[in-house]
């Protein structure tokens, strides 16, 4: 927390007569962008990006007409060996210009809003390995994670309670429902907002 | 189950392609809490709602307490759209609340005016009201089944369509003036007012006076008229008129207007109306001399019953049909086989659904007799062979319980029987009150009719009081779960038993309160009534639980014939998937299996079944 405390502000320094000042200004509205990625590995150091996807969240409703759903290229010539060797090539080669402009599109689209996921800071990890280079600097934006916020919940409804934090666990206790395919980037993105505004509402399982 | 929305139902099934991508992209999601306000009544409605998950109800708050379903106007659950009425009308007029959690689908009102002004099919949609909407899927139904539009033969009432002025002479009339009369009026039949009585005088009773009877010419015609006369209401259906005639084998009934005479119907008036085929079996079986010729008009029911169901008749006016000639039928078979002196002394009874005469195909003989204690009748059981192998011949499958008269079980002096339902009523064990369920349908069809109405009031007499004998008898009512999540959405989408989850409930709970009340009709739909007359049930309550009983009847009915048809598997006859159906008939399951649960909650507490 304290290094991107210190990163952020180094950044906003860097920033601040540039194109993404926007991104630093802080935050008073009531949105909260709903994020996930797709992505070819567990770990973040080598994940490439297969997906982008990210919805509105205002209030307690989602907002599944204003949002993002990007599929970039599949890097096909990447088998598992080629990743290792030529990752840095090999993001570039892929990327070529569709990397650059979904990244560009999320930028514009996330805004100064505050992101919530699902292990979100995997996923922010990734995205910034690929945002820095290009736009020097990391996503400087406040991030909510749902697991956290439903453990948090429980435990305080129930001290005692180890709460089972898989996504579709939480989803169930939650009595959320599935929305879209599993495990495409949308579907998790507007599942997870329903899982939020529903944390945000609702009363806390207890069981 | 998707979680996509879902296009393929109505109102969204009308919209072009590219309209139905449109309202895709602009769909929102929402999530409400419990016993949220959605909608406040007064209020300027920003969407239309389509439910992903939960459960909302709209609520007239105003008569929350004068209701007595708490104001409740109607529930919404998975895949139910609303607020498009309070888009059209401005605002809202009452409000929608949720009842639990509920994630709803939410289309900007923008949007939705647009695609109404540009589909005139849509619109359509919102601007009918539900009657309208029910009634053009039943003409869709019909015109899928292939027949001519059937509502003028069903609508048709009594005092609109064949009443014929009756000729109404005094008493004290001779037999002379009123063959006089007859003849200057072309009539064949009047009527006699004898104080504030009316009877019947046909041509036939004059002349079997005159000539049989050596009754002078000059005797008065009161003496002649039959005063059991069978009456209907000017605004009864005709079709009412004819399953009466049919059931009792007469030619003419008499017409009231509330409590005034109105008129005549002739069974050749109602034919010529009709000119269908379900008189001339009727017809056939009073006609019919030996068994072939009462086997040929027994086949033919099945296929009339077909016929009129696809032509849009109601299921419970073919069903009454049904059991009007079922009855006929195996009372003619009965009289074949049976001498008449032993007839006298004997009583048949139909049971089950034959006895209630709610059967609308075929069903299993379920059927009984009684022997009067001073008959010896040495060739009964195989008589009763005998008479159970021919209604299998006639197309009536063998009752798999084995109850019918060729088992001896079921064939038992007077002095048996009450001995036997003795025992039933004080045992609380399955079977023998499983048996008195049967026997409480029964129906006497054939023989001595005394015999049974004994019976049954030496029943109804033993059981008066008996609280504990009710709640055991009931009890069934807690084997079969009603398939309804707490607010009212269908639970299992894959299928129901719709004999188990929503037939048998309301059977059984109007068989064991008719018990207690005495009440001698066994049809349900009559039963109902007469709880209705004992003030025992309210006539609204009544009304809807006739009502859904109705539906999931029609329902069945429709499964059935698909197993018949061979478009289902045969266990599957009493399986009724809500997603087999369209929208309109899923709501009007859901509603009725509402109604069930509501009666099912009510029996417990009358009974005391929460144990």
């Amino acid at each position: 927390m304290v290094l991107k405390t210190i990163r952020t502000a180094t950044d906003k320094w860097a920033h601040k007569d540039g194109d993404y000042a926007f991104m630093f200004e802080p935050y008073d509205g009531d949105e909260v962008i709903a994020l996930d990625c797709e992505m070819t590995d567990l770990d973040p150091q080598k994940a490439e990006l297969v997906s982008i996807a990210a919805v509105k969240i205002k209030g307690t409703q989602v907002l599944t007409s204003d949002k993002l759903d990007i599929k970039l290229q599949k890097p096909e010539s990447l088998t598992g060996d080629s990743i290792k060797i030529h990752r840095i090539r090999g993001v570039d080669l892929r990327g070529g210009e569709v990397l650059p402009d979904a990244l560009e599109q999320l930028l514009q689209f996330i805004g100064n809003r505050p992101i919530m996921g699902y292990y979100i800071d995997y996923d922010i990890t990734v995205l910034n390995r690929f945002i820095r280079p290009r736009f020097g600097f990391s996503l400087p934006n406040k991030t909510i994670e749902l697991s956290h916020r439903y453990l948090t919940k429980v435990k305080r409804a129930n001290p005692e309670l180890q709460p089972d934090l898989h996504f579709e666990t939480i989803a169930e206790k939650l009595g959320v429902p599935m929305v879209g395919q599993r495990h495409s980037a949308l579907g998790d993105a507007i599942t997870t907002a329903l899982m939020y505004v529903r944390l945000l509402k609702g009363p806390v399982p207890t069981s | 189950m998707s979680n996509e929305f879902d296009l393929s139902h109505p109102p969204f099934d009308l919209l072009t392609t590219e309209e139905q991508q449109l309202l895709i992209s602009r769909l929102d999601l929402g999530y409400f809490g419990q016993d949220e306000v959605i909608i406040d009544a007064g209020q300027v409605t920003e969407s239309v709602y389509v439910v992903l998950k939960g459960a909302v109800v709209e609520l007239d708050t105003k008569a929350k307490d004068t209701d007595p379903d708490g104001g409740v106007i109607r529930e919404y659950a998975h895949e139910d759209l609303f607020g498009a009425i309070s888009i059209i009308n401005g605002s809202s007029r009452y409000t929608f609340k949720t009842l639990e959690e509920t994630i709803a689908w939410l289309l900007p009102k923008e949007v939705f005016l647009g695609l109404m002004e540009a589909n005139e099919a849509f619109a359509a949609y919102f601007q009918n009201t539900l009657a309208e909407k029910a009634r053009l899927l039943e003409q869709r139904r019909s015109e899928k089944l292939g027949s001519g539009d059937m509502s003028s033969f069903m609508l048709a009432k009594v005092g609109s369509s064949v009443l014929r002025e009756a000729v109404i002479l005094q008493s004290g009339t001779t037999i002379l003036e009123a063959t006089r009369t007859m003849r200057e009026q072309h009539s064949d039949c009047l009527l006699v007012q004898k104080g504030s009585q009316y009877g019947m005088v046909t041509r036939t009773d004059l002349l079997e006076g005159v000539v049989l009877q050596d009754m002078g010419l000059d005797s008065d015609i009161c003496d002649l008229a039959s005063y059991d006369l069978l009456t209907v209401q000017c605004d009864d259906f005709l079709f009412n008129a004819l399953v009466l005639m049919t059931r009792h084998k007469i030619q003419r009934v008499v017409v009231f207007d509330h409590n005034k005479l109105a008129g005549l119907v002739e069974l050749t008036d109602v034919l010529s109306f009709f000119s269908s085929q379900s008189h001339v079996i009727g017809l056939q079986i009073e006609r019919a001399s030996n068994l072939e010729e009462l086997a040929r008009a027994a086949k033919g029911t099945t296929e009339l019953i077909n016929g009129l169901v696809a032509q849009g008749v109601k299921v419970r006016f073919a069903m009454d049909l049904l059991a009007a000639l079922n009855g006929r039928i195996i009372a003619k078979a009965y009289e074949q086989l049976v001498p008449e002196e032993i007839r006298k002394k004997t009583c048949l009874l139909v049971m089950g659904s034959e006895g209630r005469g709610e059967q609308v195909l075929k069903t299993d003989q379920d059927n009984a007799l009684i022997i009067a204690d001073d008959l010896d009748w040495d060739e009964c059981s195989k008589v009763m062979e005998k008479f159970t192998s021919t209604l299998l011949d006639f197309g009536y499958p063998l009752c798999p319980g084995n109850i019918m008269v060729s088992n001896p079980e079921w064939v038992m002096r007077e002095s048996e029987w009450r001995k036997t339902l003795n025992h039933w009523t004080s045992s609380v064990e399955g079977t023998g009150l499983m048996n008195l369920a049967i026997f409480v349908d029964a129906h006497a069809v054939a023989g001595d009719e005394r015999l049974f109405s004994n019976l049954r009031d030496k029943l109804f007499q033993t059981l008066e009081g008996n609280e504990v004998f009710y709640s055991y008898f009931a009890m069934p009512l807690r084997r079969f779960s009603t398939p309804l999540t707490f607010f009212g959405g269908l639970k299992d989408s894959d299928g129901m038993d719709i004999k188990k989850g929503g037939i048998f409930p309301i059977v059984h709970g109007i068989r064991t309160m008719a018990l207690q009340f005495k009440i001698k009709e066994t049809n349900t739909f009559q039963r109902i009534e007469a709880l209705v007359e004992k003030r025992v049930m309210k006539r609204k309550f009544a009304d809807d639980l006739a009502e859904a009983l109705a539906v999931l009847s029609t329902l069945r009915l429709q499964q059935q014939l698909k197993v018949a048809n061979g478009q289902a598997a045969a266990s599957e006859g009493n399986l009724v998937s809500a997603v087999g159906l369209n929208k309109l008939d899923r709501d009007l399951l859901r509603e009725a299996l509402h109604m069930v649960k509501e009666f099912k909650s009510r029996m417990s507490h009358r009974y005391h079944l929460e144990r």
